[in-house]
């Protein structure tokens, strides 16, 4: 695949150092430390509300923490104001949301070109690339099809091809399978395996456990905003 | 219906924005509605109720005492379509000295009347007593107020003519006479002219006026009748400065209410659409379609009822102001100038009523909307045109921040369509009052020239003690002689009298350079031979004058014909103007006391001003300033209408923007998400709106100047020459167009940078 980045085994991507995060008098995150190295496919689980959203939040620089410091790829994006952040994400971020985020004015292809079209790509390469992925993540007939018609697994591929654009150094999702039947599921679930196996550092948050089991190589288990426990996977499939 | 009460507020409540909006946007249409609602008001109601009070006269008739009897006149009032009739009251004319109950010198056409009242022309005393006795008189007092108790017992001293004592002060809405005496004194008097006072069955039209007069004196002797002046021409001279302002201010209410209107719907129908899952989930909790139905009325009703009330007061307490200006110097007689009542009822009931009707169709659709749809409502597939727009657009090399707002319009084209109108209508606006100031700068046309106006004492316009020195004629020599002076004009001003008008008028007689004043001729040519005069339309109309019309102007018991030879562009309903030459016949040693001096080009004013007060302490130079009150207050007007309808337009796009925000809230996270800078969400929303900017200036501009040349063409009062009338540059059109931009722009601006800053982790929470 053409996807993957320069990234070196014994790098560190993500580094979160006593990470709190407050909403008012709640508090989503509590003193969180992790750290994550390239090439690796970490699963954050844990039940509803516990926080795993609001820690790849902070991962992703969409939302900033109470105290504590984020690193990722070297850079702390504590020291980025808000368009730092932005461009620091279409550079090295990539991410899949549970419900697609697509937007519905425009066909697969346009979606997906679009990440490129914003750090200034001309729209014909941009939309060449976009179809070499969308290629190969077998969806390359739907390219010309709006996100209202196709399937939740096909629009998850086409999400999965937009957050791959600019080859971020590190890919997040939040739930990918959350609103897809099993079967499409477990098809979303390999592409982010072949993603891992080619070298994609991957940050993945769902509360089912045999899905996190086959694709992560770590996992973190998060319970009120702490992570109360981590383990390492045997051997991913 | 408490379910629905309590649904609506905590609709309005989540709506805080929209709500205030609304509300907002009411209440500057109907401060604008109101504006020019009151005024027309005023330009009717006053006359017509004090008219009807006095049962005022639909024609005053003067006879010829020497062709008819008072027997025959007195008949007159048994003829077939009048429905009552006063007279026949003898008639003559006093000539005033200088300084009258502090009016400058005239005449003063007296009528004898036994009693105020009487079936036609009840006058209303004002003060003191009705004049019963030879030596006495009662003095007609047209304007407000009147000059106090203390007044009464004056003695009056006309030229040749009996001292007569004051009395009393009264009005009449008919203007019948200046003054009114017993008949005893009128018989004294020798009255040439007999009058008579008529109401008729049908009185609607001149033309009705006409056959009225001519059945009631068809059996008289045919030259017997002198003039007749009839009640309609006295509304229009009541109403003449207001009628000025009328037709621009109607213009102006109808924007404002179709931008009322545009946007109150725009506003509605988006919290309709973009309350599609709130719609379902109240569906859900078991309210029924008409009760949805109320929550959405409802729920656009209140801030509509609350801007309705805000307006309605804002509009009543800027009505006084404007009505003064627009009614300063009228003589108003027994008619009170005031707010009416009737526009605020009307905006009381219309515009909330307007607004609930612009939600109904919104709320209609809300009404059916299936509550499964409703909750899945936006995940719908779309198809059509605008997303092949977008999708050419995706493909130009424009900055894809750009292209992607440029084609947000077509996602939603009902909407842009109707923010687009609200553009278009604001552009309007923007491009009528571009236009209606520079017709009126052009109008009121400086020259760049400096002019000093020299009064000199003892003359008509300046009291003093300081006698001149210097003759008339003497002054004028001297002023053309001094360094510095270019032109010279004079003026002789007086009252004088028309034959068979009652109330004097006044006549300026002009000697000198009087090349100036010539381009204010619209129609003829200016009086320049012995025996013409020229007048603005409204002194023409009032008279019931036209060019080629001929008069008898009388002076000092002297009178001369005169034809009206040219009509101005503006000019006093009172006044006319002429030469020296015409009033030699008149009068043939009148002293001019004002003079009219342009310099040179870079003349020393000071210089100039010092050797007129050397060479006559008795003159008073002054540094001329144009007189452009009219001017003044219709670039007044027009920039409060301005403003307020631009705020309204921008608040629409405000309304759009914000609610496509709202609705996109999840795709602009995504935007975010995926490295979409704060300033290039800027960009996209504002291009989304700037298009729309565009279009909007290319239709409005046009429009504008439609509508600049239907108020140009209909101020009654002035006749704009044509020049004044093409104002219309390049680029003054190319500025016009920046109109329409910027009011997307000021609109969008807010939303957008709310955009700009939202914080991704918050909309992608929420979902
Ligand atoms: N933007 C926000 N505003 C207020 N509270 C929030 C926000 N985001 C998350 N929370 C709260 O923080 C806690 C953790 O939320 P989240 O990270 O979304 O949980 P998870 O993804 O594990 O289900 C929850 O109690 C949630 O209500
Ligand atoms: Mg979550």
């Amino acid at each position: 695949m053409t996807t993957v980045p320069d990234n070196h085994p014994s790098r560190t991507v993500v580094r979160l150092d006593d990470v709190r995060k407050e909403y008012g008098d709640a508090t989503a995150l509590d003193g969180v430390r992790l750290e994550i190295r390239a090439g690796e496919a970490v699963a954050v689980m844990g039940p509803s509300g516990c926080g795993k959203s609001t820690l790849l939040n902070m991962v992703a620089g969409l939302d900033r923490p109470t105290s504590g410091t984020v690193q990722v790829h070297g850079q702390d994006l504590g020291a980025l104001n808000e368009t730092g952040l932005a461009l620091f994400r279409r550079r090295h971020i990539g991410m899949i949301f549970q419900f697609f985020n697509l937007i519905d004015d425009l066909p697969a292809l346009d979606n997906v070109a679009l990440a490129a079209q914003l750090i200034g790509t001309s729209a014909r390469q941009a939309r060449r690339r976009a179809l070499e992925l969308l290629d190969e993540l077998g969806v390359a007939d739907r390219k010309d099809t709006y996100p209202a018609a196709l399937s939740g697994g096909e629009r998850q591929r086409v999400a999965v091809a937009r957050a791959l654009m600019n080859r971020p150094a590190l890919l997040l999702a939040d739930e990918p399978t959350g609103a897809l039947d099993s079967r499409s599921g477990e098809q979303v679930m390999d592409l982010l395996i072949d993603l891992n196996q080619i070298g994609q550092t991957l940050l993945i948050v769902t509360h089912d456990p045999h899905l996190a089991t086959r694709c992560a190589s770590r996992l973190i288990e998060v319970a009120d905003g702490r992570v109360a426990r981590e383990s390492a996977v045997e051997a991913a499939v | 219906m408490s379910a629905v009460w309590r649904a609506s507020r905590a609709a309005v409540k989540r709506r805080r924005l929209q709500t205030f909006v609304i509300g907002l946007v009411v209440l500057c249409s109907t401060t604008t509605i109101l504006l020019g609602l009151g005024l027309l008001a005023a330009a009717s109601a006053p006359f017509d109720n004090a008219f009807a009070q006095q049962r005022g006269a639909h024609t005053v008739a003067t006879f010829d005492a020497s062709k008819v009897s008072s027997a025959r006149l007195a008949a007159t009032a048994r003829r077939p379509g009048v429905e009552a009739a006063a007279g026949p009251f003898g008639q003559a004319v006093l000539e005033m000295p200088e300084d009258w109950l502090w009016m400058p010198a005239g005449s003063l056409s007296v009528v004898g009347r036994a009693e105020p009242d009487g079936p036609v022309d009840r006058i209303h005393l004002l003060e003191g007593r009705w004049a019963t006795a030879p030596g006495e008189i009662v003095i007609n007092w047209p304007i407000a107020g009147t000059p106090g108790r203390d007044t009464l017992g004056t003695e009056l001293r006309p030229r040749g003519g009996p001292a007569l004592t004051v009395v009393g002060f009264a009005t009449s809405m008919s203007k019948t006479a200046g003054g009114w005496v017993s008949p005893e004194q009128m018989e004294r008097l020798r009255p040439a002219t007999r009058q008579m006072l008529y109401r008729f069955s049908d009185a609607a039209t001149e033309r009705e006026l006409r056959a009225g007069l001519s059945t009631a004196t068809a059996r008289l002797p045919a030259d017997s009748l002198v003039t007749a002046q009839t009640y309609l021409a006295l509304k229009r001279a009541f109403a003449a400065q207001a009628d000025a302002y009328v037709p621009f201010m109607t213009l102006f209410g109808v924007l404002g209410l179709l931008i009322s209107v545009l946007i109150v719907g725009n506003v509605v129908s988006g919290a309709v659409v973009s309350g599609h899952r709130h719609i379902g989930v109240l569906k859900a909790l078991g309210f029924t379609p008409n009760q949805v139905m109320a929550v959405y009325l409802t729920m656009v009703s209140v801030p509509a009822v609350i801007g309705c009330v805000l307006g309605t007061l804002i509009g009543n307490a800027a009505t006084g102001p404007i009505l003064r200006v627009a009614f300063a110097g009228i003589d108003t007689g027994g008619a009170e100038i005031g707010t009416s009542w009737w526009p605020s009822v009307l905006s009381l009931a219309g515009m909330p009523a307007l607004v609930v009707v612009t939600a109904l169709i919104p709320s209609v659709r809300a009404h059916r909307l299936p509550a499964a749809q409703a909750i899945t409502a936006g995940s719908s597939p779309r198809t059509g045109r605008g997303l092949r727009v977008q999708r050419r657009l995706g493909g130009t090399r424009l900055p894809r921040a750009v292209s992607l707002g440029l084609g947000r319009p077509f996602a939603r084209p009902g909407r842009s369509l109707l923010t687009m109108a609200a553009i278009v209508l604001g552009v309007t606006t923007v491009t009528l009052t571009t236009g209606l100031t520079s017709t009126l700068l052009a109008f009121v046309d400086d020259d760049g020239a400096t002019r000093v106006r020299v009064e000199a004492a003892g003359g008509s316009t300046v009291g003093g003690d300081t006698a001149r020195r210097l003759s008339d004629r003497q002054t004028e020599q001297r002023l053309r002689s001094l360094p510095g002076a270019d032109r010279v004009t004079v003026r002789g001003l007086t009252r004088v009298s028309l034959a068979g008008h009652t109330e004097p008028v006044y006549a300026n007689f002009y000697r000198g350079d009087t090349r100036d004043l010539a381009p204010h001729v619209v129609d003829g040519h200016w009086p320049d031979r012995a025996g013409q005069a020229a007048a603005g339309p409204a002194f023409l109309d009032q008279h019931g004058l036209s060019v080629g019309d001929r008069i008898t102007v009388l002076l000092n018991g002297r009178q001369t014909p005169v034809t009206i030879v040219g009509r101005l562009s503006d000019g006093n309903a009172k006044a006319l103007d002429s030469n020296w030459q015409t009033l030699r016949r008149l009068d043939s040693s009148f002293q001019a006391a004002e003079y009219t001096v342009r310099l040179t080009q870079g003349a020393d004013v000071r210089k100039y001003v010092d050797a007129v007060r050397a060479a006559d302490p008795a003159l008073r130079p002054s540094v001329l300033r144009p007189d452009n009150t009219v001017a003044t207050t219709v670039v007044g007007f027009s920039s409060v209408f301005t403003v307020l309808l631009t705020v309204v337009a921008s608040l629409g796009v405000f309304n759009t923007v914000l609610l496509d925000i709202r609705e996109r809230r999840r795709d602009l996270g995504m935007l975010k998400s995926i490295g979409m800078t704060p300033r290039q969400v800027m960009t996209m929303t504002m291009s989304s709106v700037a298009a729309l900017g565009v279009v909007g200036g290319l239709l409005g501009i046009p429009l504008g100047i439609v509508a600049h040349r239907l108020v140009v063409d209909h101020v009654g009062v002035i006749v704009f020459p044509e020049f004044t009338k093409q104002v219309w540059h390049l680029p003054q059109l190319a500025a016009l167009m920046l109109a329409g931009v910027t009011i997307a722009a000021l609109g969008a601006l807010i939303p957008a940078r709310s955009a700009a800053r939202l914080t991704i982790a918050k909309v992608l929470h929420n979902e």
